[in-house]
């Protein structure tokens, strides 16, 4: 128990204690305010010191993100617009596969060839699911009308872009550790009734297969390859981001000069304000903590 | 005892009788105390079910049960404004010179404090607990608290801990917050005539079984205590979301004989159930000040707590423990060891020495003198303290206030107060004698009324 002692200005006087019992202690008024008053307080204990280049680094991982997604849009654009044919899009997937199996075979250190064997098998099975619902998504939305559709559309990918988990990935190696988090589900979640309602408008059932292929296939194993990379080697990925980010702009470019602009300013922004915005809010953080906190338990409640 | 000034005084919470707990237990204690010393006390509360309107307690206490009813946690709606007129009515009608506000998590004593003030009565603000700083909920809280504290004349705080918590909430400066603790009635929590036989040893736990007050400890600390004393038993109290956890504990290491769950216990039967017992556990993990360490220490059990919040400073003779598993065990077992060096009866006088509620009710009339002799401030002046609350909040809460005092004005205008009836003084003639402790035995009728 700790006893504040105060000043003795004259020998008569008691000390000051730092205790409730008693009553009124002589000599000093209720509203005695001690020396030791708020020594208890901490400020700031937990907070990390941030670092310019390191957020700027982070925030890459999220440009990065924003850049793929903007190119499922682009292959959605070109699809509808039938700028792109069936095959086309085939080969597309099949590359897409092949290259995301690559990559996973080179970073991932403790691959397996059962565990090999079982991605190919599920994968296997998530085609051929796919090909065998391809009518259902074809006729789902054929009453609604199209501005309903891009609407919706782009509302769930803003929102799949919001609440998208960017540190790892929701769809993880079997024996992972991590639970996906509740926001990670729902925008998973919210890309693939995107992806499902952009399907629905295509006229030909080859077509819907390949775009859900293709869709789908990003955005389940896209951030799962894109955090292997990250784990394998960071100057790989910076690279990979980097070349990534010059080929979505340039394509945007030759697409639509509005949305090429914007684009742009977005990814500065990811980039560059917000890590700067962040580091200048970071001196007004002011975190106490004290004997009046309520005491955390250190072991966990299980039910 | 009679005052050469005699303050007339409004209480108000949203806590009140027939509410038990800490906070309704302190106004109405209090309230008896000070009208003991001769001040006149009215207590304003929300309708509690079918009870509402006037109705007088123990010793002419008036408590108005304004007919709101509670829609969150026992707190009435908040309508800014809506509370305006009863309460000015009741303010003329009373001819109150000072009110007095209890708990920050009560909606009717902030209206009635924003009201007061804007109708230039002095107010006095109690803070009965600790809140963090952190999360949603305490960051709107303390805000709101800012609001109301920003005008108050003084302030109480229970502990020295809740004082610092306080001030640092609420932006108010150091000297004007005073500390004055709760007390405990020791006439009520007498220890028993003889302790209870036996070479078992009764650890008595009596709270609500929710998260805060650490009942998920206890579900780690019973089976250790009673794997590492087979003498040992529990007498678990309390009703609450964590009981089932505890009855799942007794089931998986089998200690039905040796815990006891009693379920809810009604504050009229606390004492009986204390003074079962050697040894009283309290869990808790954060309190302000727990008065029912007070009522064992009372009892003549020896405490065992948490060193949390403003429990350290309460009382000298507890056993303290962080509030880890393994720390608690350890303490409960130095708690055991000194346990035949305790006498309850010894226990029982130190506390009728340390804690007296008319002690409290003296202080608080200090306060109140104080509060009183405080400078009375026009709106302008007053609209400046309220700035100061921040960017946004400041210029918010200045609106608010203008607000107020232009409704205020045209109450005046629609209710003037001479049109008011204003209540006569009834002095009952009590005898000098009458003991707080028949007070409290009135007290506990009342609550078997119920």
């Amino acid at each position: 128990m700790d006893n504040c002692i105060a000043e003795n200005p004259s020998p008569t006087r008691a000390k000051w204690r730092k205790v409730a019992y008693g009553g009124m202690q002589p000599g000093f008024d209720d509203n005695h305010t001690d020396e030791c008053f708020l020594e208890g307080m901490v400020m700031n204990a937990n907070v990390v010191k941030r670092d310019m280049l390191k957020v700027m680094q982070d925030a890459i991982s999220i440009s990065q993100y924003l850049c793929i997604v903007v190119l499922v849009g682009l292959v959605w654009t070109y699809t509808l617009r039938s700028t792109l044919d069936e095959s086309s899009l085939l080969y597309l997937d099949v590359s897409l596969l092949g290259s995301g199996f690559l990559v996973l075979l080179l970073t991932e250190e403790m691959l397996s060839l059962n565990l090999l064997l079982h991605y190919l098998v599920n994968v296997f099975f998530f085609t051929t699911g796919l090909f065998v619902l391809a009518p259902i998504y074809q006729t789902l939305t054929r009453s609604i009308s199209s501005d309903t559709i891009w609407a919706v559309t782009v509302s769930l990918v803003i929102l799949h872009l919001f609440l998208h988990d960017y540190s790892g990935s929701t769809v993880t190696a079997p024996g992972a550790l991590k639970n996906p988090t509740l926001t990670s589900s729902i925008s998973l979640n919210a890309s693939v009734v995107a992806s499902v309602f952009i399907a629905s408008r295509l006229p030909s059932r080859l077509q819907v297969f390949a775009i859900m292929l293709f869709s789908l296939q990003v955005f389940l194993f896209a951030p799962l390859v894109t955090y292997c990379i990250k784990k394998y080697s960071f100057r790989l990925h910076l690279c990979f981001s980097f070349s990534l980010m010059a080929m979505t702009l340039a394509f945007v470019y030759t697409l639509h000069r509005l949305l090429f602009v914007l684009l742009l300013g977005l990814l500065v922004f990811v980039t560059v304000v917000c890590p700067y915005w962040l580091i200048r809010m970071q001196e007004y953080k002011f975190e106490i903590n004290g004997p009046w906190d309520e005491a955390k338990l250190c072991f966990d409640i299980t039910d | 005892m009679g005052d050469s000034k005699r303050h007339r005084i409004l209480m108000v919470s949203d806590f009140f009788y027939p509410n038990f707990g800490g906070v309704e237990n302190h106004i109405y204690l209090l309230s008896q105390c000070l009208l003991k010393l001769g001040h006149k006390v009215v207590v304003m509360t929300h309708a509690y079910g079918n009870r509402s309107g006037v109705r007088y307690m123990t010793g002419g206490l008036k408590v108005y049960y304004v007919p709101w009813k509670p829609f969150l946690l026992q707190n009435t709606l908040p309508t800014f404004y809506g509370t305006l007129p009863i309460i000015r009515t009741i303010l003329i009608r009373e001819q109150i010179s000072l009110v007095h506000g209890h708990q920050a998590f009560s909606t009717l004593c902030h209206e009635a404090l924003m009201h007061a003030r804007t109708m230039g009565y002095k107010v006095v603000f109690t803070d009965h607990s600790l809140y963090g700083f952190a999360d949603v909920g305490s960051i709107h809280m303390n805000k709101v608290l800012q609001f109301t504290l920003a005008d108050v004349s003084q302030a109480i705080c229970v502990s020295h801990t809740s004082k610092e918590n306080t001030v640092l909430r609420s932006g108010l400066p150091p000297e004007k917050v005073y500390v004055i603790p709760n007390a405990v009635d020791t006439a009520m929590f007498k220890p028993a005539a003889e302790r209870p036989s036996g070479n078992e040893i009764i650890i008595v736990v009596i709270s609500r079984l929710v998260y805060r007050k650490g009942a998920d400890l206890l579900v780690e600390v019973i089976p250790e205590v009673c794997r590492m004393y087979p003498n040992v038993r529990f007498i678990v109290g309390g009703d609450g979301p964590k009981r089932v956890r505890l009855e799942e504990m007794r089931e998986k290491h089998s200690l039905q004989d040796r815990v006891e769950m009693l379920g809810a216990v009604p504050h009229a039967q606390v004492r009986s159930v204390l003074i079962s017992g050697h040894i009283f556990l309290n869990s808790s993990l954060t309190e302000a000040f727990c008065i029912a360490i007070l009522e064992a220490a009372s009892c003549g059990l020896l405490t065992v707590s948490t060193r949390v919040g403003g429990v350290p400073e309460a009382y000298d003779m507890i056993v303290l423990a962080e509030p880890d598993p393994t720390d608690m065990v350890q303490a409960i077992k130095k708690a055991i060891s000194i346990l035949p060096m305790i006498d309850p009866q010894d226990m029982h006088n130190r506390m009728k020495k340390l804690y007296d509620w008319h002690d409290v009710a003296k202080r608080t009339e200090i306060v109140y003198d104080h509060a009183l002799n405080c400078s009375n401030q026009s709106l302008l002046e007053r609209l400046s303290r309220y700035l100061t609350c921040g960017a946004w909040a400041g210029k918010l809460f200045c609106l608010v206030m203008i607000i107020d005092f232009i409704l205020w004005r045209l109450l005046q205008l629609w209710k003037p107060a001479e049109d008011i009836e204003v209540v006569p003084d009834i002095v009952l003639s009590h005898d000098e004698d009458r003991g707080i402790s028949q007070d409290f035995q009135a007290f506990n009728e009342d609550n078997s009324l119920r």
